[in-house]
């Protein structure tokens, strides 16, 4: 028999703390779709999806109302464009982008990953032409989105493609200006990219995956804090090994919603059930924000001293409970810190509390990076390119993922506003300090070797 | 097999479980199943005996009572009629419909009511009502098993339609959603 008090907890999780299944990811392998005809390609890689895709949209919503848990985000990830596209030119992989937004338009998924090319350790043609073919491709498409995983631990980093993709952020946007530049907000670059992301804007399917799979992200910043005011409001003296275990025991809960729903429809589509990535992904409501943690916790606000730390207690025990909740868990997991997505930590930048470096500090013990981060819009290419290659190294000489999402917003210096939209959110644009000059380092190219693993300090 | 239903009701205290099994032990009465529960401060207890193969229930009736009657516990008997578990054959998924808004007459009513047309069953059922307008203090909620083959939407619709009637919030969802969150 339930208990009274089961029940009420968890109705509060979902109408006042905003717990949900953040995305149900649909994983589509499309490596036999390639070819050299463009035509071809893209009309396989259009049946291929809409053959799997057809029914995805209505049962998440099904299972989402059995379970009475909403699932906010109906996603598909594809193999990456760049291996399935190898054989065309830019152009024409403009054309596939297009096909593969008009499918998901069809298959009334928000939003496509897998414009995608792995090129930690060189770049082949098709990569060459995938990047190029990035900004035009998301400037023309709505739900299409890219990302180019340039440095792994193994690999090191590859200083030419981080200059390539400064250049290509800083195109893609200019070429949507009127729009502060939106389509740099479905641009990821990475280091140490999983194969198994639902989130976007990162999410492709590995080629170590099978035909098919569900993968799940879970969100519920809003539940933690709740979690943790409740805690405090009982007991005012709690220490932090307690708060962790308090965050632990909420990432447990959290973690099982996801798992339940993702195998569920995974059951449903008859196909197999990948990963849960347990992270705490914000949206830009009040209350369903990762900033709002911190303050809950005692911070005044996400970027003062202490800031790392607590982040690092956070995502720490949100790994350790969501670990003990689910035996597949993958992606990204761990706390997001998206600027423009987060409303408290959107107000963090405004009011000077997190600044640039902060931001790239703090994402040393968390995932993802610099994410969803508004820069003024005269950047050079070359300093995009300088932090992108700080971020990736973080992320390979830490064995962790990281990543950068940064959009340059044309016309527009700091302290001013960018708005995005929808989950997007808005934000104002930070300061970029000592970035004047030219930066002969990043000109240089070549590759920053793998680091060693041994000598570790 | 010669079965009883035993049901007692009275003012909740210690000792009460004890002096029903006391007094069906010395009967020469097995306890089968035993369910007992508390609202607010009465106690009320079902118990499924197995009589000795001479007594009737008329007896154990008028036996019980004069043991427990000093207690002022009230006795309520009948015969045990069908076999074991009579309700398992079919292939059913658990439900909980719960629902939460200002206390008036009638609620109970009126969601039972609707979840009765429907043809289907309550297993469970804990309602508190401490009165007044805070929805968190007037909570109803229901366990029903839904054959797996029933169609939920018109039961939902019906349900949301009543509670939106009687001023309530509700929700129904698969039981393992609650399982999932709250236990290992």
């Amino acid at each position: 028999m339930l208990t009274c008090r089961e029940i009420i907890s968890t109705l509060e999780m979902l109408k006042s703390e905003n717990l949900d299944v953040r995305t149900v990811t649909l994983g589509i392998n499309l490596l036999d779709c390639a070819g050299k005809d463009p035509a071809s390609v893209r009309r396989r890689i259009t049946e291929r999806i809409l053959g799997l895709a057809g029914n995805f949209v209505e049962i998440c919503d099904t299972v989402g109302q059995k379970y009475g848990i909403p699932v906010v985000n109906k996603r598909i990830a594809v193999s990456p464009i760049a291996v399935v596209g190898a054989a065309l030119s830019p152009e024409h992989l403009v054309e596939v982008a297009q096909s593969l937004d008009a499918v998901a338009r069809e298959a009334r998924v928000d939003f496509i990953g897998g414009f995608s090319a792995l090129v930690e350790k060189g770049m082949a043609r098709g990569d060459r032409a995938l990047i190029a073919a990035i900004p035009e491709a998301l400037s023309t498409t709505e739900r299409v989105c890219a990302s180019v995983n340039v440095a792994s631990t193994r690999a090191g980093i590859n200083m030419d493609a981080v200059l390539l993709m400064g250049k290509t952020v800083k195109r893609a946007a200019l070429l949507t200006a009127d729009r502060d530049g939106i389509a740099c907000t479905k641009l990821c670059i990475f280091a140490n990219i999983p194969e198994d992301i639902p989130f976007m804007a990162g999410a492709y399917l590995g080629i170590g995956e099978a035909d098919a799979v569900i993968n799940v992200g879970v969100s519920g910043p809003g539940v933690v804090k709740k979690a943790i005011e409740r805690a405090l409001e009982s007991n005012p003296d709690m220490d932090l090994g307690n708060v962790s275990e308090l965050i632990k025991k909420t990432a447990y809960k959290v973690t099982r919603v996801g798992e339940l729903i993702g195998r569920e429809v995974a059951d449903q589509l008859k196909i197999h059930f990948g990963v849960v990535d347990l992270s705490l992904a914000p949206t830009p409501h009040v209350g369903d924000s990762v900033g709002e943690i911190f303050q809950s916790l005692g911070l005044r606000a996400i970027g003062v001293p202490g800031t790392t730390a607590a982040l690092a207690l956070l995502n720490d025990a949100v790994k350790k409970g969501g670990a003990f909740a689910s035996s597949r868990v993958g992606g990204l997991s761990g706390a997001f810190i998206p600027v423009s997505e987060d409303l408290n930590i959107s107000e963090a930048v405004r009011e000077g509390h997190l600044c640039l470096e902060k931001l790239e500090a703090i994402t040393s013990v968390c995932s993802v990076g610099l994410d969803m981060v508004a820069l003024p819009g005269d950047i050079s290419e070359e300093t995009i390119s300088a932090i992108i290659a700080d971020e990736m190294a973080i992320g390979v000489v830490n064995n962790k993922t990281t990543a950068t999402r940064l959009i340059p917003v044309p016309g527009k210096k700091p302290g001013e506003s960018a708005y995005f939209g929808g989950l997007m959110g808005h934000s104002t644009i930070i300061s970029v300090n000592n970035a004047a000059g030219d930066n002969p380092f990043i000109r240089r190219g070549g590759m920053i070797p793998a680091p060693i693993h041994s000598l570790r300090n | 097999m010669n079965k009883a239903i035993l049901s007692i009701l009275g003012r909740d205290r210690p000792g009460i479980v004890a002096a029903v099994s006391r007094a069906l032990t010395d009967r020469n009465c097995n306890i089968e199943n035993v369910s007992q529960t508390m609202l607010q401060k009465e106690f009320a207890g079902i118990f499924i005996v197995s009589m000795p193969p001479a007594m009737s229930v008329e007896d154990l009736h008028g036996e019980m009572t004069s043991s427990l009657s000093p207690l002022e516990l009230h006795v309520y008997t009948k015969p045990c009629e069908g076999g074991e578990d009579a309700c398992e054959a079919e292939n059913v998924e658990p439900f909980v419909i719960t629902t939460k808004g200002p206390d008036r007459k009638g609620l109970v009513a009126g969601i039972a009511e609707v979840i009765a047309r429907h043809g289907v069953n309550i297993t469970n059922l804990q309602a508190v009502f401490k009165g007044g307008n805070d929805p968190g203090d007037n909570i109803m909620i229901y366990e029903v098993d839904l054959p797996s083959t029933f169609d939920r939407s018109d039961l939902a619709k019906d349900l949301r339609a009543e509670a939106e009637a009687l001023d309530l919030e509700i929700s129904i969802q698969h039981r393992n959603i609650f399982e999932a969150i709250h236990r290992i």
